[in-house]
């Protein structure tokens, strides 16, 4: 029987950290994308003035959705396998998340065999996709001309929480408890600098390219009658 | 290290440039590398520096090192960087001009849309500000601000040109009534075309002509506003791309048209239906904006007119020009029409929005310095064309016929037919419907018109191949042409003092003198100034002639192999001037 982490007796730093470090984190996070999101929406968008070919509502649901329609995009139905650990991997990073917010209060009711296997399953599966995009971005030369030191610091750090979240589910260690959340709330304060926030742009990219290519009769794809 | 002066100004037109389609696209991007494998030229060779992902992170390191927060702090850690020297932004003008097509393929097949034609565009226009640019670029939107087309044609050489097609098209219908209507007011619609088809491709027009008398349609030419191309769209500048346009709207509002029809030019269909009203504030306008392939779906499903597919029995395959099928939808159209009037259609594999750039687009056809990359980067089109099997190539943009011509011959890719094997033809897409059409059977009844060489004009042939100056020479003097040949180009400069032709057929590549040097030497003389030339080459270097224009550019041009028809109706065009003035000297009357 593995020992059992006890939430009443944590280190001083462990408590600090896990009930208040991280929410001071977050709320660091939210005013950074905040300053982030001004900073994009304060230039001018480019407007089109000509009158539309296409539907723009369809076109931007379409441009959404393409996220979950690999078949639709060249480069994803060729690199199917690419897709798959996109969504895995981003999954397990918002488990990761949510498991960041809901253990220091809700650990009792995590401690359930099938909560601690899915989120071993899950953190597994994506510290094995980080470690395999890692190499990925170090073995091949196209991968390496476009990659940062920040891009290698963001990847080996998600990899090394994801693996950490691995020996974190079973809440037996205070070890694992304040790597995972050290992590976490490093992540926190560094996400709003780093390549981590493109998903902040991301709702606004698919929003004005299904835009622009609606209105221009692009998206959805379609096909005439005897064409 | 000081900044230049030039580095200062780019900077600050960068900053002041930047939308907020822009932003995103320099702030999203995750370094995935999706895209790698959508742009050709990385897939060429596997060169890492050639993914669009690479080449963004050219003009995103400049973003980040002016916004980034970290990028400001700590530079090398998320890829920022300064444009600090010239050599930056000659660095820069060969990434933005020489290796980016602003195909939008990659963004298409980036989870994000990173808008790579957009940021391109941006630094384009702000390095064309400090003049760091391809000459050709430069020259053709001198041409364009000064003369409102990009070939510099004359008003006069244009009217006499449709005027040539006008009787053109009459011998073809035998049909006297057939008029190029110019300037006529209130018609259905105006057809607003690419120099290129006035200069030195005229049978996409005639096709285009044929379709419309055919259908017996309302049209008319513009005299002035009649270049739909524009050079804003390449070069980033948005008050030429809005001066262009408005030259055209302007004159269609005189007109009073109900339709603006758009020839086959990719850029130009975009350029002028969707980009320059926005770029001249010319929105709303009082008339409807189509390409001449929706407009030949139209007449084709209301049975306007017949097309008879058994008229194009060779295997045709079509490219989809990026600007059609990327960035304006037309996809299905060109596949209806092309069905509809050949019998064997074959895909290229991709098609449509995943088709492979024909490499010539983002103005790349006019930057010479980039010729040989261009070529090199050509492969995996070279590779889709070869797979089809087709005997001939149609596309619906004339970028596209001359960028897909250049890779044709650059990697030999021929089709056999009785016996002769001939590299591919690159045709538009109302060329095949035109040859496909079945004539009415009134139109036959109405004049005959024949026309006559009055007096033989004489042609000098100058071409190192000895089986090609006999192939023209007895081409030329089948059709009534008196010839006279040379084999090098000392032998030509000789040959047009001592007899003085009206016309020069020139070789470029040629040993010892080259054809370049030979049209230059040509052309800064005085006493042959008035001379036209037409470069007939299987080299691109001609490119140069056409778009740096250091001296006036070649009145015609056309690519080896020699389609005897296209060569003949050059030749009959560009002495059209000359036999007229003979008939005017011996009987008083036009010929």
């Amino acid at each position: 029987m593995p020992a059992e982490l006890n939430w009443h007796e944590l280190m001083p730093f462990t408590h600090l950290l896990v009930h208040n470090l991280h929410y001071i984190a977050l709320a660091f996070m939210v005013v950074a994308y905040t300053i982030k999101i001004w900073s994009i929406l304060k230039k001018p968008a480019a407007r089109e003035g000509t009158p539309a070919k296409g539907d723009h509502k369809k076109a931007i649901q379409y441009s959404f959705l393409l996220l979950a329609r690999p078949d639709e995009m060249e480069s994803t139905r060729k690199q199917w396998y690419r897709w798959i650990e996109f969504a895995v991997f981003h999954v397990a990073m918002a488990v990761g998340i949510a498991v960041a917010f809901t253990m220091p209060w809700a650990h009792e009711a995590m401690k359930g065999s099938f909560i601690v296997y899915f989120q071993q399953g899950i953190f597994g599966i994506a510290a094995l996709i980080g470690i395999s995009r890692l190499v990925r971005r170090i073995t091949r030369a196209d991968m390496r001309a476009i990659s940062t030191p920040d891009d290698y610091f963001c990847l080996i750090l998600l990899t090394l929480w994801m693996g950490s979240g691995v020996m974190n589910a079973p809440q037996t260690s205070e070890f694992w408890l304040l790597s995972y959340f050290s992590m976490a709330t490093f992540f926190l304060f560094y996400v709003p600098f780093s390549k981590i926030s493109h998903y902040i742009c991301w709702p606004f990219m698919r929003y004005y390219m299904g835009k622009h290519f609606g209105h221009r009769g692009v998206y959805p794809k379609k096909r005439i009658a005897g064409a | 290290m000081a900044m230049s002066e030039k580095a200062k100004e780019f900077n600050q037109l960068f900053k002041e440039r930047l939308n907020r389609q822009h932003v995103l696209s320099l702030t999203a991007c995750a370094h995935c590398g999706m895209c790698n494998d959508s742009c050709h030229y990385f897939l060429a060779d596997n060169d890492p520096k050639m993914t669009p992902a690479a080449k963004a992170d050219s003009i995103r390191g400049i973003y980040k090192g002016h916004y980034d927060w970290l990028g400001k702090i700590v530079p090398f850690w998320v890829g920022s960087r300064q444009v600090k020297t010239d050599e930056d932004l000659e660095r820069l003008k060969d990434v933005v001009f020489g290796s980016c097509t602003g195909c939008r393929r990659c963004t298409i097949n980036c989870p994000f849309g990173v808008d790579m034609a957009g940021i391109v565009s941006l630094t384009r226009s702000c390095l064309v500000d400090v003049e760091v640019a391809p000459e050709g670029v430069l020259t053709v939107m001198k041409d364009q601000w000064e003369t409102g087309n990009q070939m510099a044609v004359s008003k006069e050489d244009y009217l006499e040109t449709l005027e040539w097609l006008e009787e053109e098209v009459q011998m073809e219908l035998d049909d006297a009534d057939f008029k190029v209507p110019i300037d006529k007011e209130g018609s259905d619609f105006v057809f607003v075309i690419n120099p290129r088809e006035v200069k030195y491709a005229p049978l996409s027009l005639q096709a285009a002509f044929k379709i419309f008398h055919v259908a017996g349609l309302d049209w008319t030419m513009p005299s002035e506003g009649w270049d739909n191309t524009n050079f804003g769209l390449f070069s980033g500048k948005a008050d030429l791309g809005g001066h262009m346009g408005n030259l055209a709207y302007n004159h269609a509002k005189q007109l009073g048209v109900n339709r603006m029809v758009i020839s086959e030019c990719g850029h130009g269909f975009l350029s002028t239906k969707w980009e320059a009203p926005n770029w001249g504030k010319a929105n709303p306008l009082p008339f409807e904006m189509i390409s001449i392939l929706e407009l030949m779906v139209d007449l084709i499903n209301t049975g306007t007119i017949i097309l008879d597919p058994k008229k194009n029995p060779l295997p045709v395959t079509y490219h989809d020009p990026c600007n059609l099928s990327r960035s304006s939808g037309l996809t299905e159209e060109p596949r209806f029409c092309l069905k509809r009037s050949c019998l064997d259609f074959r895909e290229m594999i991709p098609n449509r929005a995943d088709s492979y750039c024909c490499t010539g687009g983002g103005g790349a056809m006019s930057m010479a310095e980039y010729a040989k990359k261009r070529l090199s980067v050509a492969k995996k089109k070279a590779d889709q064309i070869r797979e089809t099997g087709a005997a001939i190539v149609t596309t619906a943009c004339h970028n596209c016929v001359d960028g897909l011509s250049d890779l044709i011959k650059h990697y030999d890719l021929k089709y056999e037919i009785n016996g002769k094997s001939m590299w591919l033809p690159v045709k538009n897409v109302c060329e095949l419907v035109a040859d496909a059409i079945v004539i009415p059977m009134e139109l036959p009844k109405r004049k005959p018109r024949v026309k006559e060489i009055v007096k033989p004009v004489k042609v000098l042939v100058i071409d190192d191949q000895p089986d090609i100056v006999d192939y023209l020479e007895a081409l030329l003097q089948d059709n009534g042409y008196e010839v006279i040949t040379a084999h090098d180009g000392d032998e030509g400069i000789e040959k047009a003092k001592a007899d003085r032709p009206d016309l020069i057929t020139l070789d470029v590549s040629m040993p010892g003198k080259s054809g370049v040097t030979v049209f230059h030497e040509l052309r800064n003389t005085p006493t042959f100034e008035d001379i036209p030339i037409f470069i007939v080459t299987g080299v691109v270097d001609f490119r140069q002639l056409m778009y740096q224009k250091t001296v006036e550019a070649p009145e015609g041009f056309m690519q080896k192999p020699i389609n005897p028809e296209v060569f003949l109706m050059t030749v009959d065009r560009l002495t059209d001037r000359t036999r007229q003035k003979v008939a005017v000297e011996e009987s008083g009357k036009p010929a």
